[in-house]
C-alpha cells in the first residue's frame, strides 16, 4: 500500500495539472468508520415492527388524550353531580346505559361515563407519579446498593427495616394525621413503593457487577458512577421497562385495595379504585353488572396495554435484538 | 281456589304462631307444643366473627346473641315484649322501690359444652356475676350499667370501698336473690335481660380464670342451647339443651353457622341453592330480586333496631379556620336557620340508597324510635308534642324558604354568605359517602348556594368519632345513639351537659336559660327523671324535653338502623321481643318454615303482631 | 460462605430489633379510642381507664417497651386484647398457620411446575401460536382483578353439577380443597410464566447459545444445562422468601372459601390495634422476611457460581 502511494506522490508531482492534494477531513474520516446503529434508533425501529404495540400505543395515546380532554367537551356531565327525576325528585339511581346517560348512573344517581373518566384521571395521575418517583428513586438506590459494597450492609438494613413494618400501619397513620385525600395517597404510595424495584434493580446488578467486562472497566480505573449508568443500566433497561409497565396497574390494584379496607381516596374523588369497589357491591345482580364491567373494562385496556407495551419495548430495547 | 289458599297461608301461618308463641301452656295434654311446632335445623353463614363469648365484658351485639341463647336471665319477654317469669319464679318490690327480691326457679342445672352438668344454678351466681364485673381488672364494658343501679355498685368499682358485703346483692338462700338500688329505678326488670344482670358460676370463674369466655368450653350454659362448638373463623354449633326448664318452647334443634368473610355476597346464591336457612339481601341486588316473579316471593323486610339517627348541629364549633367556626356560631345560634335546615334536609331521598322499596319504615321523626317504650296504652312517639312530630314529615319545602329568608334576614350584616357546613364523614363505607353527597346537593339545591355551602370532610375509620364529633371538629353531622335500658332517659344523654354530641348547653339563645345557671332542657330532663313513681307523668315529662329538643332543632330527627331486606326461612315475630337487651337475639320460640314469606305475608303478620302486641300492653297496663 | 452467613444473620437480628420496636412505637401513636371499639360513648371514664390499664396501655411507652421484651426473652408473647381477647397469641396464629402454609405449598408447587412449563413452552414457541395463547392467559391473569375473577370461578364453578364442588372449604371434605388450591395458584403461574419466558428469550439471545448449537449440543441438552439453568438464576432470588410466606396465607382467597387461615390477619389486627398479636406478626414476619432474602442470596450463588457474595475479590 505505502509502494503504491509513494507512487501516486510521484505521478502527483509529474502530473500537477490532473490531481490536487486532496484536504485531510476528519469528519470523512469519521464517516467511513461510522456504522449507522444507534441503540434508541434500533429500538425504535424495532419497537415500530410490532403492529399490536404500535395499535396499543395509539390507543393508550388517545385515551389518555381523551380522559385529559373529556370535562371540556359538549354534553359531558359533571362526576360527582347527582341526577334526580325532575318529576318525582327521586335519583336517577341504577339507570341502565342510555343516550342520556351512555354508561348508565350509579346507585345514587351519578353519571357513570363521567365517573369512569374523571376516575382514570385520578388513577392514570396518581400511577404516573407513583411510577416515576419509583423508577428514580428505586433505580437510584438499587444501583448504589447493588454496585457499592460498602454500602450493601446499610442499605440491606434500611430495606429490611422499611420493608418489614407493614405498610397498612403507615398507611392508617398518614390518613389519620392527614385525613384521606390525593395527597395521602400519594404520599403513602411513593413513602415504600419504591423497595420493590430497587430491590429487583440490586438482584439484577449482583448478577452482572462481576462480569469480565465490569472487570476491565474497573481495572482501567473508570468511576463507579460510570460504570453503572454505562455498563449496568443500559443492560439492564429491557427488565426495568418490563417492570414500570407492571408497576402502574400495580398501583392501581394497590389503589383498590386501599379503598377496600377505607384508606383510599374519598368518594367524592372518582378513581378506578373507588369505581371498581363500588361496582364490587353489585356484582352479584346481573343487570346492575354494567357498573363492574365498564370500570373494568377500562381498567383492563390500561393495563393490558402497558403490559404489551412494555413487553414489545423489552424485546426491542435488548441489544441482541439489534442488528 | 289456589289464590284462597295463598292468601290463607300467612293467616295459618299467624294462627301457628300464635298458638305456640303466646298461649299459655294447656293443663290438657293436648298434641305437645313441640309435635306441632316441628322445625328443621338452622344453617346460615356469618361474616362477623365474635371475638369472645365472655358475656360479662362484652357489649357487642353480636356477641350478646350467644349468651341470649345460652345463658337464661331472671325474667325474659315473650314475642309480644311482655315480661313473664324466667330463672326468676317470682318477684316483688319494696315500697320504696329500692329493695327487689327474686325467688329463683329450682332445678336448673349449668351444663358444660359437652352438656354435661356441672352444678346447679342458685341465688349466689348472680352475686358472683356482679362481682366479677365490678372487678376493674375484669375491664367490663359493661360494668357501668349495673354499677350506676346497685347501691355501693360505683364506689365498689372505683375502690372506694372494697368490701364487697356493702354492695346491693345478697343471696338471701340458695332460691332468695335481693338486689338493693342506689336510687328507685322504675325500669330496673328491663336491665336483668341485659348481660351484666346474667348469672355466673363462681366455683367455675374462679377455676377457668382469666379463660373465661375465650371459647366454648370455658363457659357454662343453663339456656335454651349449648354452644357445642366454636372454631374460630370457622364454624359455631349450637345444640338444644334437652334438660332446659322450658323445652318445650325450643323448636330447633340445631344451628350451625359457617363463617365466611365475604358472607353477604355469597349469602344470597348460597340461599338459592338451598345450602343455607336465611341470607340478607344487599340492598345493591334487590331489584334483581323484587323483578323475578319467582325470588320476589322469598325477600321480605328485616326488622329495624332501637339505634336512632339524627342530624346534630354543632353549637360547641372547633373545627379548622377554613370552615369558618365562628362565622358558624353566630349561624348555629339562630333558631330559623337551624329550621331552615331542619324542614329543607329530604330523608326520605337519602334514605332511598338503603332502601328504594319502603323508605318510609327507615324514617324517624323523634329520637326515641317507635315501639320502644309505651305509657297508658299508647306508644311513647305519640305522647304529648311528639304525637305532632312523629305525624308530620319534617321536610317541607315552603316552610324552609320561609325560614331561610328570615334566617338571611336576621343575620344579614352579621354573617358572611354562604355560610360554610362542614359535615364529616366516615371513608369506612360507601353508604355514608353516599349519603353525604346527596345530602349537600340536595339541600344546596333547595336553600340556594348562596346560602349555605356544605361541605362535606371524609375521616379514616380509626379514630373517626375522637376526630369529629367528640372533638366538636363538625358542623352538622349524622350521629347516632343505642338505647341502654327500657327508659327514655337513655335517649336524653347524648344533650344532657357533659355529653359528646352537640352542646346545646352552650347555645347562646337567653330562651335557653334558667337563673339557676341550668338550661330549660336540663331542668326538664331532671324533673323527669325524678318521677319514679308515677310512670305515666314520666312518659309525658320525657316526652316533652325531647319535643323540645326536635321543635328548637338542636337536632333534625333522621332514621332508625337495622332494616335491609332478608330471604329466610325463619319465623318472624315468634322468637321473644323487646326493644333493650338480648331477648330478640333469641332462637327460643321460632321454627324454620316450609318457605320465605313474602314482603305482603310479611307485612300482614306484622300488621297483625302490632295488633296482638298493643293488646297485650293494654291489657298489661290495666292489669298494674 | 458460613462466614458471610454469620454476619448476614446476626446482623439480622439487629433489624428484627428495630422493626419490632418502630412497630410497638407506631401502634402506640394511633389514637386511643381504637381500643374501646363501638362503645366508647357508652363507658365511663372510669371503665375506660380500667380498659387501658388491663391492656398496659396507661404506662409510659418506654416502661411498656422494657416490659414487652422482659416477657419476649421468657418467650411469651402475650395475650391478644381485642382479636380475640385474653387467648394467648401463640395459640391463635397456631391453629392459623397450618392451613394458609398447606395450601400456599399446594399452590407454590402448582404455578411453578404450570408457570415454568408454560414459560418454557412460550420461550420455545416464540412469535407462534402457542405463545400467543398463554400470553393472552397471562395478560387476563394480570388484567382482570383478581378480587373479580376469582369471585366468578367460585360462583359458576361450583354450579356445575358435574364436580360436585362445595362452595366453602369444609377440613373434613378434601374436595373442597381443590378449587382454593386451585385459584391460589392462577396468578402464581402467570408471574413464574412471564418471567421464565422473558429470561429464557434473554438467554437464548446469548453467545454461548449460538456456541452450544455450533458444538452440536442437542436442543434439550441447551435447554437443561444452559438455558434453564441461567434463567432460574433471578427467579431463585424470591423463592426462599415465596416459600416461607406462604404462612402469611392469601387475603382474598381465604375469605371467598372460609379457610381459617393467615390470610388478612395482619391488616385486620392492625386495624383493630391488637398490639400483641401485632408485634408478634410482625415479629415472625420480618424474621421470614430477612431470612427469606438471605436464602435468596445464598441459593443465587449456588446456582450462578459468578455472584461472590462476600466482599472477597476487587470489586468496591
Amino acid at each position: 500500500m505505502s509502494s503504491r502511494k509513494e507512487e501516486q506522490i510521484v505521478q502527483a508531482v509529474e502530473d500537477q495539472a490532473l490531481f490536487t492534494f486532496a484536504h485531510y477531513d476528519p469528519e470523512a474520516a469519521e464517516r467511513i468508520g461510522y456504522s449507522d446503529y444507534s441503540y434508541w434508533g434500533s429500538t425504535t425501529k424495532i419497537f415500530l415492527k410490532n403492529k399490536t404495540a404500535i395499535f396499543l400505543l395509539v390507543l393508550m395515546t388517545s385515551l389518555i388524550t381523551f380522559t385529559i380532554i373529556q370535562p371540556y367537551l359538549p354534553n359531558q356531565k359533571p362526576p360527582t353531580k347527582i341526577h334526580v327525576d325532575p318529576v318525582t325528585g327521586y335519583q336517577l339511581r341504577n339507570q341502565k346505559p342510555s343516550k342520556e346517560y351512555w354508561f348508565g348512573t350509579n346507585v345514587i344517581g351519578q353519571d357513570l361515563w363521567a365517573r369512569i373518566w374523571s376516575g382514570t384521571r385520578t388513577s392514570l395521575l396518581i400511577a404516573i407519579i407513583v411510577g416515576v418517583w419509583e423508577v428514580l428513586f428505586g433505580i437510584f438506590i438499587g444501583a448504589v446498593w447493588g454496585y457499592v459494597r460498602q454500602l450493601d450492609a446499610f442499605i440491606t438494613e434500611a430495606y429490611n427495616v422499611m420493608n418489614n413494618i407493614p405498610n397498612t400501619i403507615l398507611l392508617m397513620l398518614l390518613a389519620y394525621i392527614m385525613r384521606p385525600s390525593f395527597k395521602t395517597m400519594v404520599i403513602a404510595m411513593c413513602a415504600t413503593g419504591w423497595l420493590g424495584m430497587a430491590r429487583f434493580v440490586r438482584n439484577q446488578i449482583v448478577i452482572i457487577r462481576d462480569r469480565e467486562y465490569n472487570l476491565a472497566s474497573r481495572c482501567l480505573g473508570t468511576p463507579t458512577s460510570r460504570i453503572i449508568t454505562k455498563n449496568l443500566l443500559p443492560y439492564l433497561v429491557s427488565v426495568i421497562v418490563m417492570r414500570i409497565a407492571l408497576s402502574i396497574p400495580g398501583t392501581i390494584g394497590w389503589e383498590v385495595f386501599l379503598t377496600y379496607i377505607g384508606l383510599g381516596l374519598p368518594i367524592d374523588i372518582p378513581s378506578l379504585g373507588n369505581l371498581l369497589n363500588e361496582g364490587r357491591q353489585v356484582m352479584m345482580a346481573p343487570s346492575l353488572r354494567y357498573q363492574l364491567i365498564f370500570p373494568a373494562i377500562v381498567l383492563s385496556i390500561i393495563t393490558i396495554s402497558f403490559y404489551v407495551l412494555g413487553n414489545a419495548f423489552a424485546d426491542a430495547s435488548d441489544p441482541r435484538n439489534h442488528y | 281456589m289456589m289464590r284462597i289458599v295463598k292468601k290463607l297461608i300467612p293467616i295459618m301461618l299467624l294462627a301457628v304462631m300464635l298458638l305456640a308463641g303466646c298461649t299459655p301452656k294447656p293443663e290438657v295434654p293436648e298434641p305437645p307444643v313441640s309435635k306441632l311446632r316441628e322445625s328443621g335445623d338452622v344453617y346460615g353463614v356469618y361474616s362477623g366473627e365474635i371475638t369472645t363469648i365472655n358475656y360479662l365484658v362484652t357489649s357487642t351485639t353480636a356477641e350478646f346473641s350467644v349468651a341470649a341463647n345460652t345463658v337464661d336471665c331472671l325474667v325474659e319477654y315473650d314475642n309480644l315484649g311482655i315480661v313473664r317469669p324466667a330463672l326468676a319464679t317470682e318477684w316483688s318490690v319494696s315500697d320504696d322501690g329500692l329493695v327487689w327480691t327474686f325467688k329463683i326457679r329450682e332445678g336448673v342445672k349449668w351444663f358444660n359444652h359437652k352438656g354435661e352438668e356441672y352444678a346447679e344454678v342458685t341465688a349466689q351466681d348472680w352475686v358472683d356475676a356482679l362481682k366479677y364485673t365490678f372487678n376493674p381488672d375484669n375491664a367490663s364494658h359493661t360494668a357501668n350499667i349495673s354499677y350506676s343501679v346497685i347501691k355501693n355498685g360505683e364506689a365498689y368499682y372505683t375502690g372506694e370501698i372494697d368490701d364487697f358485703e356493702q354492695v346491693g346483692v345478697k343471696a338471701l338462700d340458695t332460691y332468695t336473690l335481693e338486689y338493693t338500688l342506689e336510687h328507685p329505678v322504675p325500669y330496673f326488670l328491663s336491665m336483668l335481660t341485659y348481660c351484666p344482670f346474667m348469672p355466673a358460676n363462681g366455683d367455675f370463674l374462679a377455676e377457668v380464670g382469666d379463660e373465661f369466655g375465650t371459647d366454648h368450653t370455658n363457659v357454662l350454659y343453663n339456656g335454651a342451647y349449648i354452644f357445642s362448638d366454636w372454631k374460630h373463623q370457622d364454624e359455631r354449633v349450637y345444640v338444644k339443651n334437652e334438660n332446659y326448664w322450658d323445652a318445650d318452647n325450643v323448636h330447633i334443634e340445631k344451628i350451625v353457622s359457617k363463617y365466611n368473610k365475604e358472607a353477604s355476597t355469597l349469602a344470597p346464591e348460597m340461599f338459592l341453592r338451598g345450602e343455607i336457612t336465611g341470607a340478607g339481601i344487599p340492598t345493591a341486588s334487590l331489584d334483581e330480586w323484587m323483578n323475578d316473579p319467582e325470588r320476589a316471593k322469598m325477600v321480605r323486610p328485616g326488622s329495624t333496631s332501637f339505634y336512632s339517627y339524627f342530624y346534630a348541629f354543632n353549637f360547641d364549633p372547633n373545627f379548622p379556620d377554613e370552615y369558618e367556626p365562628d362565622n358558624w356560631k353566630l349561624a348555629v345560634n339562630n333558631r330559623n336557620f337551624r329550621k331552615a335546615i331542619f324542614h329543607g334536609l329530604d330523608r326520605m331521598a337519602a334514605v332511598m340508597t338503603m332502601d328504594p322499596y319502603e323508605p318510609e319504615r327507615m324514617l324517624n321523626n323523634t329520637i326515641t324510635p317507635k315501639n320502644f317504650v309505651a305509657s297508658g296504652g299508647k306508644d311513647y312517639t305519640l305522647i304529648g308534642d311528639l304525637e305532632k312530630l312523629t305525624t308530620t314529615e319534617s321536610f317541607d319545602k315552603d316552610l324552609a324558604l320561609e325560614y331561610r329568608d328570615k334566617a338571611k334576614e336576621e343575620l344579614e350584616g352579621e354573617c358572611t354568605f354562604p355560610i360554610k357546613v362542614m359535615m364529616p364523614y366516615s371513608t369506612s363505607g360507601t353508604a355514608w359517602s353516599n349519603e353525604a353527597q346527596i345530602v349537600e346537593q340536595q339541600l344546596e339545591a333547595l336553600l340556594g348556594e348562596d346560602f349555605i355551602d356544605i361541605i362535606p370532610v371524609g375521616f379514616p375509620p380509626s379514630g373517626f368519632l375522637n376526630a369529629t364529633r367528640r372533638a366538636g371538629n363538625y358542623a352538622l353531622q349524622n350521629c347516632n345513639w343505642g338505647p341502654d335500658y327500657a327508659d327514655p332517659e337513655t335517649y336524653t344523654e347524648p344533650f344532657y351537659p357533659d355529653g359528646t354530641y352537640n352542646w346545646p348547653e352552650k347555645a347562646t339563645d337567653p330562651a335557653y336559660l334558667l337563673d339557676d345557671g341550668r338550661t330549660v332542657y336540663e331542668k326538664m330532663v331532671d324533673d323527669a327523671c325524678a318521677e319514679v313513681v308515677d310512670i305515666e307523668n314520666r312518659m309525658e315529662l320525657f316526652a316533652a324535653a325531647e319535643a323540645y329538643v326536635i321543635e328548637e332543632a338542636w337536632v333534625i330527627p333522621f332514621r332508625v338502623g337495622g332494616g335491609g331486606y332478608l330471604a329466610t326461612k325463619l319465623e318472624p315475630f315468634a322468637s321473644p321481643y323487646a326493644p333493650f337487651g338480648v331477648a330478640d337475639l333469641q332462637y327460643k320460640g321460632q321454627i324454620v318454615m316450609e318457605k320465605p314469606m313474602s314482603t305482603e305475608e310479611y307485612n300482614a303478620a306484622r300488621e297483625q303482631w302490632e295488633k296482638d302486641r298493643a293488646a297485650a300492653l293494654a291489657k298489661e297496663a290495666a292489669g298494674n | 460462605m458460613l462466614k458471610y452467613s454469620f454476619k448476614r444473620l446476626s446482623q439480622s437480628l439487629v433489624t428484627v430489633f428495630i422493626v419490632v420496636t418502630l412497630v410497638f412505637l407506631l401502634m402506640r401513636l394511633l389514637p386511643v379510642e381504637g381500643y374501646f371499639g363501638d362503645g366508647y360513648d357508652k363507658l365511663t371514664p372510669e371503665q375506660r381507664e380500667a380498659i387501658l390499664r388491663k391492656f398496659g396501655l396507661l404506662d409510659p411507652w418506654y416502661i411498656q417497651l422494657k416490659n414487652f421484651y422482659a416477657s419476649l426473652f421468657k418467650g411469651d408473647l402475650g395475650r391478644s386484647i381485642i382479636y380475640r381477647p385474653d387467648v394467648p397469641v401463640l395459640n391463635i396464629i397456631k391453629l392459623k398457620i397450618p392451613y394458609s402454609f398447606a395450601f400456599g405449598i399446594v399452590a407454590i408447587v402448582l404455578s411453578l411446575t404450570a408457570g415454568l412449563a408454560m414459560g418454557i413452552h412460550m420461550a420455545r414457541e416464540k412469535g407462534r401460536i402457542w405463545d400467543r395463547i398463554w400470553s393472552s392467559y397471562i395478560v387476563f391473569i394480570n388484567a382482570v382483578p383478581s378480587a373479580v375473577y376469582l369471585l366468578f370461578i367460585q360462583l359458576y364453578i361450583t354450579n356445575i353439577k358435574l364436580f360436585r364442588l362445595p362452595m366453602l372449604f369444609d377440613r373434613h371434605n378434601t374436595i373442597s380443597w381443590i378449587l382454593p388450591a386451585i385459584s391460589m395458584s392462577l396468578g402464581g403461574t402467570a408471574g413464574y410464566a412471564m418471567w421464565m419466558r422473558r429470561y429464557m428469550v434473554d438467554q437464548l439471545n446469548q453467545d454461548y447459545i449460538r456456541l452450544a448449537r455450533a458444538k452440536g449440543m442437542s436442543d434439550r441438552q441447551i435447554m437443561v444445562k444452559h438455558v434453564l439453568r441461567n434463567a432460574f438464576v433471578p427467579m431463585a432470588q424470591y423463592l426462599p422468601a415465596s416459600v416461607l410466606f406462604t404462612i402469611s396465607g392469601s387475603i382474598y382467597i381465604e375469605s371467598l372459601y372460609s379457610i381459617p387461615g393467615m390470610g388478612g390477619l395482619l391488616v385486620d389486627v392492625i386495624q383493630r390495634q391488637d398490639n400483641p398479636l401485632v408485634q408478634t406478626l410482625v415479629l415472625i414476619y420480618s424474621v421470614l422476611g430477612i431470612f427469606g432474602l438471605f436464602l435468596g442470596d445464598i441459593l443465587m450463588a449456588v446456582f450462578d457460581p459468578r455472584i461472590r457474595l462476600e466482599k472477597a475479590g476487587g470489586a468496591r
